[in-house]
């Protein structure tokens, strides 16, 4: 037989795409050439497959070798196709039975000895297998229990060239990979926990009503106020993972190459530093990763120092905001990563950070300020539906607090508050909107009475008014009230803007 | 045709305006109507004058048109007070460089009017008494004159806004020009309730030395003159000069020792200015009666023991210097949500007020 073929499949975005690897050995000048849009590390698959399968004791055909991956209009990346091509080229010269290879996906990188190396985005890969119809899934040994997750795909897990040469052959059986607790979502156990911060109550008030309605939050505070510390807490009070979200989240992970080999069971924390170019937080790049906003999907992307991030790149913030995904154009392609995140931002009040703090005198002169914050853009804070103020709190001031609430505590209210949402409006509070709001958070009598003062004294903006009421309705359901009552409203208005930041 | 003197003072007003530096006070015995129509020269050795201004004078005189200024004035409803003019407040003729010009966008208000000033980023507390003095004055109908700048400035201007009277915004700009600019809407408000004055005419720009020299205005419009709180060195230390120069009477708002902040503030004190230590007590000094019977009675005062339980609570948790919400829940022993729906509560019945820094201070007046 001169063509013998294996299935691959290629990472675009964090989904995989079944690539055909075809392999013919024709009578000719000895010489090996790939086709069907390869990039460089492709290319030098070339090498490595020739010089592994001469280390592995098989003899590479001394003809001409043509490797064709399929479809060719889609461009292919990375080394995951070395063990497909070597496979078919042994399958062509009879050391691997050619039906051994069907229905059965293939990837792994090669080392020049013939050992496997781990792979991008298994995950996704095994689940491309599940969608091609295939049953089987080959693959280096440190990435079979992260496919193994998807079920309904035996992944084996190999070591080496030989190894799976022999497997194929039937003469050394593999038991396929087995999925972490079977799959089912561990409780995680958290090492920042709310129940270590002393005081800040009302900014750990706030970020329960943010986790509870899915909200985002920006909070303003002087250096050493603790915002870090709490945004760090964020992801602990949220609802734990599903298992659909946990899939979603291993495979984003492991199409960046960031992932463990198993599933991940914990809400991502992500904080970039301000430096960050636009790629870097919406993802690309010429081999393109998720960035991010991507990295941070089903957890919290904290923006520490807010307004020093540079305007483009706070910009692409807001396709994921709006969307859930981020999509980022190519010349080859244009691919789409999710990204549904909680947001949370935090900056100082002023540049040197002290305006308003009650024991350090601020240096910084008006135009200063103002310019500092309107740094921020207009569009991008009408994302944000929650404001709080963290100040600087002496441990006098703490005192009287008696023992602080644990993050685990906490979040089962939150979960309560998701899941009466889940149920009454089939999403989150943060993302009412239009008629749906209007239903949802309709005020009577008492509130309603409330609410028109506050516009009036507060001088809250059409836009301040929705965001008030999507954060009543959390409040309300924080509490298990059908209604949004007075107590709820007025809380949430606590949560406007202050003037620091609207203008 | 407008009358020759009141052109020669509109014609010192451009002038002064370019050059920076006050003809009107050397004259001497030369008078300010005979300037349209001396030569530059003849001027240039009777008054000491640099080149530059010689120039000026000379390039500024050759298009000069009164008429097309006072109809460019009235087209944006601006009218123009000269010395010349009734009407023209009487303690700026006094001082020693009054402006040739006032150029207003408004009326004047009548009855006693209390200038106030200080630091443009004032510290929260700060902020809270310039706008609870400016209240207290508006609810008496006093007038309240300040410098529309940010901080100090705009908190008296709010301040008497809230309390329904008239007050008046000198700037350090053109008179259409709004500066700063976030301050566009209490632009609006302050000439709606006063008025809005400049001694610079229409699309002058904020220039730097602008701003001290308008000081002299706020000094003598205010028959007293309150320095909120001030460093050493500041524009308000300079206004407070000023209304001392032209004889006017001068208070300041105690601050804490050896903060920079309040130094300027404190040590006009220890030279012997009133102590502005209570604010109905001050008001009462400066206008004993409410002058104005009319319009909106302001509300009640609430006696505390009408407030629900919780948010009487939340009231003790919350002091008159700024507190964050962290330490009156302290202080209250109160759950931290329902704190801050009896805050809000406060707060729109007026006993408490939240400052910029999202701290809450409690007001004396309910």
């Amino acid at each position: 037989m001169s063509v013998c073929r294996a299935w691959s499949f290629a990472l675009l975005g964090i989904d995989a795409s079944p690539v055909e690897v075809e392999v013919d050995v024709s009578a000719g000048l000895p010489g090996f050439s790939v086709v069907g849009l390869p990039d460089a590390a492709v290319q030098e698959a070339r090498e490595r497959v020739r010089v592994a399968i001469t280390n592995s004791g098989y003899k590479f055909p001394t003809k001409k070798v043509i490797v064709n991956l399929a479809p060719a209009n889609l461009r292919k990346e990375g080394p995951a196709f070395d063990l497909p091509i070597a496979l078919a080229v042994l399958a062509v010269s009879g050391a691997v039975p050619p039906e051994s290879l069907e229905g059965a996906g293939v990837v792994g990188e090669l080392s020049l000895d013939g050992g496997l190396r781990e792979v991008r985005g298994a995950l996704s890969m095994a689940e491309a297998t599940r969608r091609k119809g295939l049953t089987r899934l080959l693959l280096p040994e440190v990435n079979a229990v992260e496919a193994a997750s998807v079920g309904a795909v035996e992944a084996y897990g190999l070591q080496n060239l030989r190894q799976t040469v022999d497997f194929l052959k039937g003469e050394a059986p593999i038991v396929c990979a087995r999925p972490t607790e079977n799959g089912k979502v561990e409780e995680p156990e958290n090492l920042d926990d709310f129940a270590d911060v002393a005081g800040q109550r009302f900014a750990k008030r706030a970020l329960e009503v943010t986790a509870a309605g899915g909200h985002n939050i920006l909070m303003s505070g002087p250096p050493g106020s603790g915002k870090t510390m709490l945004a760090r807490r964020l992801p602990g009070i949220l609802p734990p993972l599903t298992l659909e979200e946990s899939i979603e989240v291993t495979k984003v992970y492991s199409a960046a190459g960031e992932g463990n080999g198993k599933l991940l069971t914990r809400r991502p924390f992500r904080a970039p530093h301000h430096t960050i170019s636009t790629s870097g937080l919406a993802g690309g790049g010429s081999n393109p990763r998720p960035g991010e906003v991507s990295l941070a999907h089903h957890g919290v992307l904290f923006l520490d120092e807010f307004p020093e991030f540079s305007r483009p790149t706070l910009e692409v913030l807001r396709q994921p905001l709006e969307d859930g995904h981020v999509t980022i154009s190519r010349v080859a392609a244009t691919l789409s990563y999710p990204a549904r995140m909680t947001l949370a931002c935090s900056m100082n009040p002023c540049p040197c950070g002290y305006a308003g703090d009650q024991r350090r005198a601020c240096r910084c002169t008006a135009g200063q300020i103002e310019r500092y914050q309107s740094r921020i853009s207009g569009p991008l804070l009408d994302r944000l539906d929650l404001f709080v103020d963290v100040p600087r709190l002496t441990r006098e001031e703490l005192r009287g607090e008696e023992r602080a609430e644990s993050s685990k505590e906490i979040r089962e209210r939150v979960s309560g508050a998701r899941e009466s949402q889940i149920g009454r409006q089939g999403v989150p509070n943060s993302a009412l909107a239009g008629r749906a709001l209007r239903e949802v958070c309709r005020l009577r009598g008492d509130s309603e009475t409330l609410f028109s003062q506050a516009i009036d004294r507060m001088g809250l903006s059409g836009r301040a008014h929705d965001r008030i009421l999507r954060v009543a309705r959390t409040v309300a359901d924080l509490s298990g009230a059908p209604e949004i009552e007075v107590e709820h409203l007025a809380e949430a208005l606590n949560y406007r803007r202050s003037r620091f930041v609207d203008r | 045709m407008i009358g020759s003197e009141r052109s020669a003072y509109l014609f010192l007003s451009l002038l002064q305006a370019r050059t920076g530096s006050s003809l009107i006070s050397r004259l001497g015995e030369l008078p300010p109507s005979s300037i349209l129509k001396i030569s530059a020269k003849e001027l240039a050795a009777r008054v000491k004058m640099t080149d530059r201004a010689v120039r000026s004078f000379d390039s500024l005189r050759h298009d000069f048109d009164p008429d097309a200024i006072v109809e460019r004035l009235t087209e944006k409803g601006i009218t123009a007070l000269t010395p010349a003019d009734e009407g023209y407040p009487e303690r700026l003729t006094e001082m020693p460089d009054p402006p040739p010009a006032l150029f207003m966008d408004g009326a004047l208000p009548q009855g006693p009017t209390v200038a106030i000033v200080g630091s443009r980023k004032a510290s929260p507390t700060g902020l809270g008494v310039a706008r609870s003095l400016g209240r207290a004055l508006g609810e008496r109908g006093v007038c309240v004159v300040s410098g529309l700048a940010l901080g100090v400035d705009a908190a008296s201007h709010q301040g008497a806004l809230d309390g329904g009277g008239p007050t008046v915004g000198v700037l350090g700009s053109g008179i259409d020009v709004v500066y700063p600019r976030s301050n566009r809407r209490l632009f609006d408000s302050v000439r709606d309730s006063g008025a809005i004055i400049s001694e610079y005419y229409l699309g002058e720009a904020p220039l730097a030395w602008r701003f001290p020299a308008r000081n002299r205005i706020i000094a003598g419009l205010g028959d007293v003159l309150v320095v909120v709180e001030a460093a050493e060195k500041s524009g308000a230390l300079i206004t407070a000069r000023h209304a001392l120069d032209a004889g006017g009477d001068v208070w300041a708002v105690p601050g804490p020792p050896g903060v920079p902040e309040c130094r300027g503030s404190n040590k006009l004190l220890a030279d012997g200015a009133g102590v502005l230590w209570d604010i109905p007590e001050f008001v009462e000094a400066i206008a004993p009666e409410p002058i104005r019977e009319s319009g909106k009675k302001t509300s009640e005062p609430h006696i505390p023991e009408e407030l629900p339980e919780n948010e009487a609570r939340a009231l003790a948790g919350v002091g008159f210097e700024s507190t964050p919400v962290d330490v009156a829940a302290g202080r209250s022993g109160m759950a931290v949500q329902e704190l801050l729906s009896a805050l809000t509560l406060l707060e729109l019945k007026g006993y408490v007020a939240r400052d910029e820094a999202g701290a809450f201070l409690r007001r004396s007046v309910g």
